[in-house]
């Protein structure tokens, strides 16, 4: 793995579009970095702090698979500029996976089979972990709602459903 | 040897071994590996279908900040073609001429993905325009006949369907799809002189390796191709496309490891689709449903200079018993990227114009569409008239039939509601004729009674690490979790592609049979060991259960392989084994499936909501019956896409794609995706040792024609262009 280098870090090279300095706090820990001010929140996620739970499905906000959450909301970190979220509290799915009280969704996911090739499924349980925080997995029709800004091409959606009621209906407390 | 069987028909649901690590976002795909001192690239891609570069500007991109080179057709090296044009296609930037819209025509090398991406547009291109040839119908564009000879016929269709007392006569068509796996394609590439590490988004390694030698003029074995985990491909990876081969072009060029990932436009453009389809139909039978003829003719398009085939209509030739059959497919060259396998491929497009005319003729003759598929039932390949390895498509006509309470169905179109809902049922049959190809494995014991088996294939979501584990483990008689199973490294030995529903038949195969040669090899240990309860013992002698093989003459005296190999002082032992293509089957492998789906059709808006499905699946001996469930669930979902929602738009004037987004190239979402019932049928297949068929196509095939038919059902109406959107049923 390549340690994290904004292109300020690379000697040689002509650096012409305007970078800023940021601070981001990121699961819990804050790094500071020079960014171009075109990189995503995504980009800066994966590229920068080598943080690459997150995934890029489309880069249009269309997909889900970036979901991350901000000061506790989720949010597609392929549509956030990196700037922009100075002084703001992120999550992805490495800090959630430190949190014992997402385990259980975790499992949940693993035991109902919610993920086939995997790649969608640090979006699914971000968004999971905001839904259950948020109330609205009270029934198969809410999550389902719900749950349909997260593309899975392998069609893991029944048990997806499944995966999160089974946490719903267990201690929703547990979670955020 | 015995080998322990734990399994009846369905094998134990285990968790999927590689489920901890997706959910903890810790499986590393393509696009995470990230080499020190790495370059990105970013593919330009034309923006006119055919024609030629009369010149191509790169100067202001090469002066844009970051930008460490930018690669045309007039700088790039003369770059070999893989071993075999089905899986290689022509290699990019060898010429100026145009073929597609959406071609690559340079690629840009800079120091951050936003650097590349922004030279990218620099890239100025004057193009020579022709006139694109972009319709099926042009009668300037070649065709061509049965290509890959799939084309079956028997008896003479023609005269049959000229005396025929009922004559079905009607045209389907299918839209182009594309497969979006959810992975962006990404290939990164390190060279160290002519040894090159690869990782990419492939479902079949061993293939990139040998492209890859082929485009460069390098020694195969100093290629490492890399695929742990793939984020999907649906199809579209087996292939190497073209950028595969650029990224490493790109590494070489600026002497740094390169990544490219394919943007998702690209993904419409670059790594295939399933193309569209216009089908006729013409069904010849009895007044009572007896199939008398049966002529399908498909059309389709193929991309000027490269190919692919598929079996667009040869299940037409072996679902039903009826004498007289005529099955073809044309191609039409014309200006479009090359289609290739989308799950499904051929029979998924093909099945459905099949089972939909069929249902037709049901409806006309009022016979139930159930009972006219068991009126011309065939207990034999019908086409050869040799029997399948194994067929329980009776029974999964029996099974889904009576799980989705199909008797309760009313005949008369449009005559069920539910509120203000129309209700329509509708079914289908569906087929795959799956193949089995060469695969390698080896398999090491531990001191510790513990193994690690291996093959260069691939898990593209399908259950391969959890199911090739337990392979394993039941022939090496360990519990699951004292055996690892591990892939995609072209350093283990050779597997051949994840795809054609053939992977878990071969590679399940070759472990077996490597593990299997493992035990031989410890008794080799202890054949004249005078201290062995197991002295003299051949395999067939013994069983193995919990690390211990056992004398099956004196089930109390045995020895565990870990006392085995600690006697003899050995840290480890290896064993290979391989499996090869079966031709030499009694019977046929074919994979056969019935779906039943209710529709609810709003009556003003024309929404269609697939409200169940019931899957029966005739897979033969199931390993997990977990992923296996998630596998037919799965091609649900693809199905109900195909049936509702999919379809790659091209511009008709340019050959552009014209909606290469997840915006406006709908797939079904959660909120679309209904309850799934699977069920599975049938007995152990002879073909292969672990009794296995294929699933990952028979999901999807079928699923299309059981809702469109439930449609028509609903409705009275019949939708014959897929997919069914609300603005046909206005």
């Amino acid at each position: 793995m390549g340690q994290p280098a904004g292109p300020a870090a690379r000697e040689g090279t002509r650096i012409a579009f305007p970078e800023v300095a940021v601070t981001l706090r990121v699961n819990g820990a804050s790094t500071h970095l020079a960014l171009d001010t075109r990189v995503t929140l995504l980009d800066a996620l994966r590229e920068h702090l080598a943080l690459t739970g997150t995934k890029k499905g489309c880069d249009q906000g269309a997909c889900g698979a970036c979901t991350v959450l901000v000061d506790g909301r989720r949010v597609l970190s392929c549509l956030m500029l990196a700037v922009t979220c100075e002084g703001r509290e992120v999550v992805t799915i490495e800090g959630l996976s430190e949190d014992l009280a997402v385990r259980p969704l975790q499992e949940a996911f693993v035991r109902h089979d919610a993920l086939q090739c995997g790649y969608c499924t640090p979006g699914q349980i971000v968004s999971a972990v905001a839904l259950l925080a948020e109330g609205r997995a009270e029934s198969d029709e809410d999550v389902r709602e719900f749950m349909s800004g997260n593309i899975c091409r392998c069609g893991a959606y029944p048990n997806i459903v499944a995966a999160i009621r089974d946490v719903a209906s267990g201690s929703t407390d547990a979670l955020v | 040897m015995t080998v322990v069987e734990r399994g009846n028909l369905v094998g134990v649901a285990v968790d999927r071994v590689d489920g901890p690590l997706k959910a903890a976002g810790a499986a590393r795909y393509p696009s995470d590996f990230m080499p020190d001192d790495l370059a990105h690239a970013v593919l330009v891609q034309s923006t006119i279908a055919a024609g030629r570069i009369r010149r191509i500007e790169t100067g202001p991109a090469r002066a844009a900040p970051g930008v460490l080179t930018v690669i045309t057709h007039e700088n790039t090296p003369r770059l070999g073609r893989g071993p075999d044009p089905v899986f290689a296609p022509p290699p990019p930037l060898q010429d100026d001429r145009i073929l597609h819209h959406g071609q690559h025509i340079a690629v840009v090398v800079a120091e951050t993905p936003e650097e590349a991406t922004a030279a990218a547009r620099l890239v100025e291109v004057d193009y020579e325009r022709t006139e694109p040839l972009l319709d099926l119908d042009d009668p300037r564009a070649e065709q061509v006949h049965d290509p890959g000879a799939r084309d079956l016929s028997r008896g003479n269709a023609r005269r049959a369907l000229a005396s025929a007392q009922v004559l079905i006569d009607v045209t389907y068509s299918t839209a182009a799809e594309t497969n979006n796996p959810m992975g962006l394609f990404t290939t990164v590439a390190t060279w160290d002189g002519d040894a090159l590490t690869v990782h990419d988004s492939t479902q079949w390694p061993v293939f990139v390796r040998a492209t890859l030698a082929a485009a460069f003029g390098v020694p195969q074995d100093g290629i490492r191709v890399l695929a742990p985990f793939v984020g999907g491909a649906f199809g579209s990876g087996l292939r190497v496309w073209p950028h595969v081969v650029l990224a490493a072009l790109a590494a070489r060029q600026v002497d740094r490891p390169v990544k490219l990932v394919l943007n998702r436009a690209q993904m419409f453009t670059s790594v295939g689709y399933r193309p569209p389809t216009v089908q006729r139909l013409r069904i010849g039978a009895t007044h009572t449903g007896e199939l008398v003829a049966l002529e399908h003719e498909g059309v389709e398009p193929v991309a000027m200079e490269d190919d692919y085939a598929e079996s667009l209509t040869t299940a037409s030739a072996l679902l039903y018993a009826c004498p007289d059959v005529s099955a073809r497919l044309r191609q039409v060259r014309l200006n479009v990227a090359c289609p290739t396998w989308m799950r499904g491929p051929g029979e998924g497009p093909g099945v459905h114009a099949l089972e939909c005319a069929l249902d037709e003729l049901a409806d006309r003759i009022g016979v139930d569409p159930l009972d006219l598929r068991l009126r011309n039932y065939s207990e034999v390949n019908p086409q050869t008239g040799k029997p399948w390895t194994t067929n329980a498509l009776r029974e999964c006509y029996e099974r889904g039939a009576e799980r989705f309470g199909w008797s309760r169905r009313n005949p008369e179109p449009r005559s069920t509601r539910d509120g203000r809902m129309l209700v329509g049922y509708g079914m289908a049959s569906a087929f795959y004729h799956y193949v089995q190809n060469p695969c390698q494995v080896r398999a090491t014991l531990f001191g510790d009674g513990s193994a690690y088996v291996r093959s260069a294939a691939t898990d593209i979501g399908t259950g391969t690490y959890t199911v090739m584990t337990q392979v394993a483990a039941e022939v090496l008689g360990l519990p699951v979790d004292r055996v690892r199973f591990d892939l995609g490294d072209t350093e283990m030995p050779p597997a051949t592609r994840q795809g054609g529903s053939g992977l878990t038949a071969a590679l399940g195969s070759a472990v077996h049979n490597a593990c299997r040669e493992l035990v031989r090899s410890v008794l080799d240990l202890v054949r004249d060991d005078a201290h062995s309860a197991l002295r003299g013992c051949g395999p067939d002698d013994v069983s193995v259960d919990d690390g211990r093989i056992i004398r099956t003459d004196d089930p109390s005296r045995g020895e565990t392989f870990a006392e085995i190999l600690a006697r003899r002082g050995l840290a480890e032992l290896t064993a290979d084994g391989s499996s090869e293509r079966r031709e030499d089957l009694d019977g046929e492998p074919g994979v056969f499936s019935a779906k039943f789906a209710e529709v609810h059709v709003d009556p003003d808006l024309g929404v269609v909501r697939v409200v169940r499905v019931v899957a029966a699946v005739d897979g033969a001996r199931i390993l997990n019956e977990k992923t296996a469930t998630s596998q037919i669930i799965g091609g649900t979902v693809g199905g109900i896409g195909m049936a509702l929602l999919e379809r790659t738009e091209s511009d008709p004037g340019t050959g552009r794609i014209a909606n290469a987004t997840f915006g406006d190239y709908l797939v079904p979402v959660c909120a679309d995706v209904p309850h799934v019932d699977v069920v599975f049928v049938g007995e152990r297949d002879a073909a292969n040792p672990i009794g296995v068929k294929g699933i990952a196509e028979i999901a999807i095939v079928g699923v299309a024609p059981a809702i469109a038919n439930a449609v028509f059902h609903a409705t009275g109406r019949r939708i014959r262009s897929l997919p069914i959107t609300l603005e046909k049923l206005l």
